[in-house]
């Protein structure tokens, strides 16, 4: 689905015509009305948009569940390769990446993140068991933004999530 | 095989050798001159001795003939009836050297003597003019004694006149004829071989040869030519009743051999003669020799001594060297060998260091992993409010991390027990087909919910092992839930025993996705899982069958696995066979 062209055809239809409905458009792009609502669903969600990378089902589900009721809309990915694809297409506001993953690890991730031009500017903040300054170290020179080891405090983490929305939402 | 220092050596000791030798020659050679002098010395001396006592045995002989003659003469009852016939005759036996004895009167006429064919009866001096020495003891009184020569009976020899007085008148003379003869018998005796005497008078005339060389009544110094000076200078010195030694160079000879001659004066009444011993040179030379034979049989000896002792000693440093290097060599190669064992050590330990930092990692990492999860429901449900559905959501997903928790504390325990070989085995004797029932009723939910069906083939009636209970029913729970996890829906397993010689071997196999040739020598390790997406959501921290493993080995089996991709895997197990003697916990403790 090539959302990159339908999104920007879809938003032309409704300035040109604020009432319109959803079959309208359907019918003049000549796609299903259910990928049209989706589409509009996805673009006038206004929330900010959180990915979180962790290849622990239960954890993922109960940060999801927590970050969601703080009124974010949470995307999940639960491994590196799929992380890097969500990122692309989720266009994430911020991305709460794990280390420990199997295949790609959490710093190879950040790594291509940051080399990637449509990604470059996504903050990212690591979450990870290993506390040592090294890893550390390394996660903040690869680019990320922010640091937490697990297990973390919710109310920390959310701050820390809102700082760094702030910084780069200017 | 001599290297360099070896040679060194050898040089050395040749050199050494070599000054040794040379210089026991050059001292030899030193010593040969002054040797051969006091040789020469010495047996010149000993050839005098023997000089002098021949002619003083020879004086000795004729002075005491004379004197017979003498005593005879001098009868105080002057010239006797038969006129000395049977004096003659007595002394003549008794001298042995008279050729013949005869009385020559006041006349100068011969009337008597013995032995009586030789005497030439009425022979007159006058009418023959062989006056001059019958005159000469008339007038002096005195023994005279001609030199000796060819006598008119064709004897050689001398004349011995002895005048007799008879009351102050002269009555004749005693005459006798010493023969040359006679003299020699005399020195037959004591001469040897090599040595040959002469005899010259005063004149320096021959009187006696041995050797035959030289004519009696010659003249020896018509033998002796003019340069011959050291010869010249002995028969000056034997003319002048002289006694010593002398030697001088043998023309005759193509050696330069020498000719020594011992001498000594002969003195008989009024003759004064020398008597010459002469030996060659080659004599001295021969003793030498026989004295330097001995020598150098003694020194060569020596020196082959000295060689043998020195090629032992050389041989034995040489050896000592050699097994200097080989202990030497040994012990580098011993060191080599430590050292290499002492890195390859080091190296393990270094590995097992890093498996043991990497075991805490991995510890800590799956220990928080619930933790998180756990956390973070229990803080939103503190702050938030919720749905019922999200609290019982939340609060079921605590309560299946708690549960995930204490299992994987009880696996950590497990793995380090068996690791440290404290593990406890309750061993007895059970009942395979109960054991294997109890593990069913575990996991038989997940396998329904999977539509797998599980196949027991046990022989009947069911084995007896020798195990520990609780700990085989884990193994079989283990084994079972893994088939279950990793076949797919509609799946299924089976689970078979089967009796050995010794052992019962129990295979539990499934027809699910199967292991990866590459993963299958790994799937016994701690923390291995392969990651594939299917099983990440399953959760488990990968410890099940290296536990497994580490209890069937502790109860005396072995475990291993056959596996194919995408057909399925078939672990295999053995166990003691039950027995009625191993009813007590012996196997405690083993690894």
């Amino acid at each position: 689905m090539d959302t990159e062209n339908i999104d920007p055809k879809i938003l032309a239809l409704m300035e040109e015509n604020p009432g319109i409905s959803t079959a309208e458009i359907a019918s003049s792009l000549d796609l299903d009305e259910s990928i049209v609502q989706q589409r509009i669903d996805f673009l006038s969600d206004t929330r900010e948009k959180l990915l979180i990378v962790d290849e622990e089902l239960d954890a993922l589900t109960a940060l999801r569940v927590a970050l969601e009721s703080e009124g974010y809309n949470v995307v999940v990915a639960l491994d590196g390769f799929e992380g890097l694809e969500k990122a692309k297409t989720e266009k994430p506001d911020a991305i709460l990446l794990d280390i420990m993953m199997p295949g790609m690890d959490g710093f190879e991730v950040c790594k291509r993140l940051k080399s990637d031009p449509s990604t470059r500017h996504i903050p990212v903040i690591m979450l990870t068991a290993k506390g040592e300054t090294d890893d550390k170290v390394e996660g903040l020179e690869l680019g990320a933004d922010d640091y937490v080891t697990k297990p973390f405090n919710l109310k920390e983490l959310k701050a820390r999530i809102r700082t760094v929305l702030r910084r780069t939402s200017f | 095989m001599l290297d360099k220092k070896s040679r060194w050596n050898l040089i050395v000791f040749a050199v050494i050798v070599l000054l040794l030798i040379g210089s026991i020659v050059f001292f030899w050679m030193r010593a040969n001159v002054e040797v051969r002098s006091i040789v020469e010395d010495q047996y010149q001396n000993q050839q005098l001795i023997l000089t002098q006592y021949i002619s003083s045995s020879l004086e000795e002989l004729l002075n005491e003939r004379v004197l017979l003659l003498e005593v005879m003469a001098r009868n105080e009852q002057g010239v006797p009836e038969d006129l000395f016939v049977s004096d003659f005759e007595t002394i003549y036996k008794a001298a042995e050297i008279y050729h013949v004895l005869e009385f020559i009167n006041a006349n100068g006429t011969v009337v008597s003597g013995y032995p009586s064919e030789n005497v030439p009866y009425g022979y007159n001096l006058h009418e023959n003019n062989n006056e001059w020495a019958f005159e000469e003891v008339r007038r002096t009184g005195e023994v005279y004694i001609s030199e000796p020569r060819m006598t008119m009976e064709g004897i050689y020899g001398s004349f011995v006149w002895v005048p007799v007085f008879e009351d102050g008148e002269f009555r004749g003379t005693i005459f006798g004829i010493v023969s040359d003869e006679n003299i020699i018998r005399q020195f037959d005796a004591t001469s040897n071989s090599s040595n040959s005497v002469y005899l010259l008078n005063s004149e320096g005339e021959i009187i006696y040869d041995q050797s035959g060389t030289y004519e009696k009544g010659t003249d020896y110094f018509d033998y002796i030519s003019g340069y011959e000076v050291e010869r010249l200078d002995i028969v000056q010195a034997q003319i002048s009743g002289q006694e010593g030694n002398g030697k001088y160079p043998d023309t005759g000879s193509d050696q330069g051999q020498d000719i020594l001659i011992s001498y000594s004066p002969v003195s008989w009444y009024n003759k004064n003669w020398s008597l010459g011993l002469t030996s060659p040179g080659s004599a001295v030379d021969r003793l030498i020799v026989s004295v330097y034979v001995k020598l150098f049989t003694v020194a060569g000896l020596s020196v082959l001594f000295i060689l043998f002792l020195g090629s032992q000693v050389y041989f034995i440093l040489l050896n000592w060297n050699r097994s200097l290097e080989d202990e030497v060599e040994k012990k580098t190669h011993e060191l080599k060998q430590s050292n290499e064992s002492l890195i390859a050590a080091n190296l393990k330990l270094k590995e097992l260091d890093r498996l043991k930092t990497e075991f805490l990692s991995m510890v800590s990492h799956e220990l928080k992993t619930p933790l998180t999860a756990m956390k973070t429901s229990s803080e939103f449900l503190l702050e938030e409010k919720c749905d019922q559905d999200t609290r019982k959501q939340m609060l079921s997903l605590i309560n299946r991390n708690v549960d995930r928790q204490a299992r994987m504390v009880d696996d950590l325990l497990d793995i380090s027990r068996i690791e440290s070989n404290r593990m406890n085995f309750e061993m007895e004797n059970i009942n395979l087909g109960e054991a294997l029932d109890h593990s069913l009723e575990n996991i038989s939910k997940p396998a329904r919910d999977k539509d797998i069906d599980i196949k027991v083939n046990m022989p009947v009636p069911a084995p007896k092992v020798y195990a520990d209970k609780d700990k085989l029913i884990q193994v079989f729970v283990n084994l079972l839930s893994n088939a279950v996890k990793f076949t797919p829906v509609g799946g299924e397993i089976s689970v078979s025993a089967k009796e050995l010689a010794r052992k019962i071997e129990v295979s539990v196999s499934d027809n699910g996705i199967g292991i990866d040739p590459d993963n299958l020598e790994h799937i016994f390790d701690k923390f291995y899982q392969i990651d594939s997406t299917s099983t990440r959501k399953v959760g488990g921290c990968g410890l099940g069958l290296a536990i497994s493993k580490g209890i069937v080995e502790g109860m005396g089996g072995s475990i291993r696995v056959e596996s194919e991709t995408d057909k399925g895997s078939t672990f295999i197990f053995t166990l003691q066979k039950a027995d009625h003697d191993q009813n007590n916990n012996d196997l405690n403790n083993r690894e």
